[in-house]
């Protein structure tokens, strides 16, 4: 099969077109399309369908994207009946998603993110910003190959190539990494912009801190950081005001 | 503003913007990767910084699955990099990050708008689609990331300009101290309650409570 390297180019833009009809479907079409170039020339009638089939209703995680791609691309060439592709289809949107968004969203990203703003802070400065940025990328694709070449190897067998694969494991061990290197940031974080500051003023920051927390816990989803972020430097510009 | 400044970060911000969903997610949108690269475009890479780690905390609260709706953190830190660079940094990230925290809420409207727009377009193309035209599907494809290059050039655009008049605001020594500690008590509360909440009840609230723990000891350490 041709199209594989202009398939995971094109991957990279599969929320392109992302809304809320379709979501990656029309990202997922666009990706497909060289990979079902050489159904064209075999079965005609076959890519007409398969094409108008690859824009329908998609989602998953972005970087998991490819192993739904691959294997339904797979299914045309292997002629499995357009109700069962749909089928795979949508049936994988949800463990892709769950699946890499546990791995990448609250895993990976935010360990790298814990990692490197740990480095910012002792001192690392633009070191710490390439590491992540190689660091996550090269993680991200190498998975992009690894998802459409275990798609197109497995076709309708999919689900069973992804459970007996890294994955899982991986979504399940990366999350208590990104707990660790988000805590052990923190603190480092804190203290890297308090320095200047007075006891008083430290203290402040940590009550505020707190209050967000539990403020956050009892009034979410209402409440949001950015909201609660608003909201006290609004205060904070009041009392200013008041005091003069 | 030196105008090949200006211009940098009208592109720097558009960039940033187009990747946060649209292309690539290579992670160039994350706050302290945009404020950095900011910061260097205006010959204060420190100052960017410090702005791109703070506004990360608030990121660090994000969790961009599904269909779910988010602040745009990336053309807003570009555009208080302008705010805090060659001045002192205790003094104009209250201010910075302000400016930074009402444009990502703007910006995350705006990815809404950028959601219908694509979803318009594809019930305009229907037909085409239904008829598994090919053409159709690349046509689309190149409009959504234009739409979505447009929302991030006009958010940087808007960003820069406020930037630019916020810079002129005359807050008193106070007042600025105050809002830099006032943003990062909120920031740190965002990162920590986000932690929380993903952390749960098992391993990896364990694992938040280890770092925290050591975390807060090599704080004291250096």
């Amino acid at each position: 099969m041709t199209g594989v390297g202009r398939a995971l180019l094109r991957l990279l833009a599969v929320q392109g077109t992302w809304n809320y009809e379709r979501m990656q479907g029309v990202g997922i079409g666009y990706a497909a399309e060289p990979l079902l170039e050489d159904l064209k020339a075999a079965d005609p009638q076959r890519h007409s369908e398969a094409v108008v089939r690859s824009v329908e209703f998609f989602n998953s995680n972005p970087n998991l994207a490819g192993l739904a791609l691959g294997a339904t691309v797979r299914a045309e060439y292997d002629a499995v009946p357009g109700g069962q592709v749909a089928r795979l289809r949508t049936a994988l949107c949800s463990p892709l998603g769950a699946l890499g968004d546990q791995l990448f969203w609250a895993g990976l990203l935010p360990a790298l993110v814990g990692a490197a703003l740990v480095a910012v802070t002792l001192g690392a400065g633009w070191w710490a910003i390439a590491g992540f940025l190689v660091g996550y990328n090269a993680i991200r694709g190498w998975t992009a190959v690894w998802a459409l070449r275990t798609g197109l190897a497995a076709g309708m067998k999919v689900g069973a190539a992804i459970s007996r694969s890294w994955i899982p494991r991986a979504a399940a061990r990366v999350g208590p990494v990104a707990g660790f290197a988000v805590g052990l940031a923190l603190p480092l974080v804190a203290a890297w912009y308090l320095r200047p500051f007075g006891a008083a003023s430290r203290l402040g920051v940590v009550i505020l801190a707190v209050l967000g927390v539990l403020a956050g816990r009892f009034w979410a989803p209402r409440l949001t950081a950015v909201r609660f972020a608003l909201g006290v430097v609004a205060l904070a510009l009041l009392l200013r005001v008041a005091m003069r | 503003m030196p105008a090949p400044t200006l211009l940098g970060l009208l592109v720097w911000g558009t960039l940033v913007g187009l990747d946060l969903v649209s292309v690539a997610q290579s992670m160039i949108a994350r706050p302290f990767v945009a404020g950095f690269v900011a910061g260097a475009l205006l010959g204060d890479p420190a100052a960017g910084l410090r702005i791109g780690v703070l506004l990360e905390l608030f990121a660090l609260d994000v969790l961009p699955a599904g269909a779910a709706r988010y602040p745009d953190y990336g053309p807003a830190t570009v555009a208080a990099a302008v705010i805090v660079a060659d001045a002192p940094w205790e003094l104009s990230l209250g201010l910075g990050a302000t400016v930074a925290l009402l444009l990502a809420v703007l910006g995350g409207w705006s990815l809404q708008w950028l959601r219908r727009a694509n979803a318009r377009a594809i019930q305009r193309h229907a037909a085409a689609l239904a008829a598994g035209e090919s053409g159709t599907i690349r046509r689309l494809q190149y409009g959504g990331v234009a739409r979505d290059a447009l929302r991030s050039a006009l958010l940087t655009a808007v960003g820069l300009a406020a930037a630019v008049g916020a810079r002129s605001l005359a807050l008193d020594r106070r007042t600025a101290v105050a809002l830099t500690l006032v943003v990062l008590g909120a920031g740190l509360a965002a990162a920590l309650g986000g932690a929380l909440r993903r952390a749960g009840t098992g391993a990896r609230l364990r694992w938040l409570a280890a770092g925290l723990a050591l975390g807060a000891l090599g704080a004291a350490v250096l």
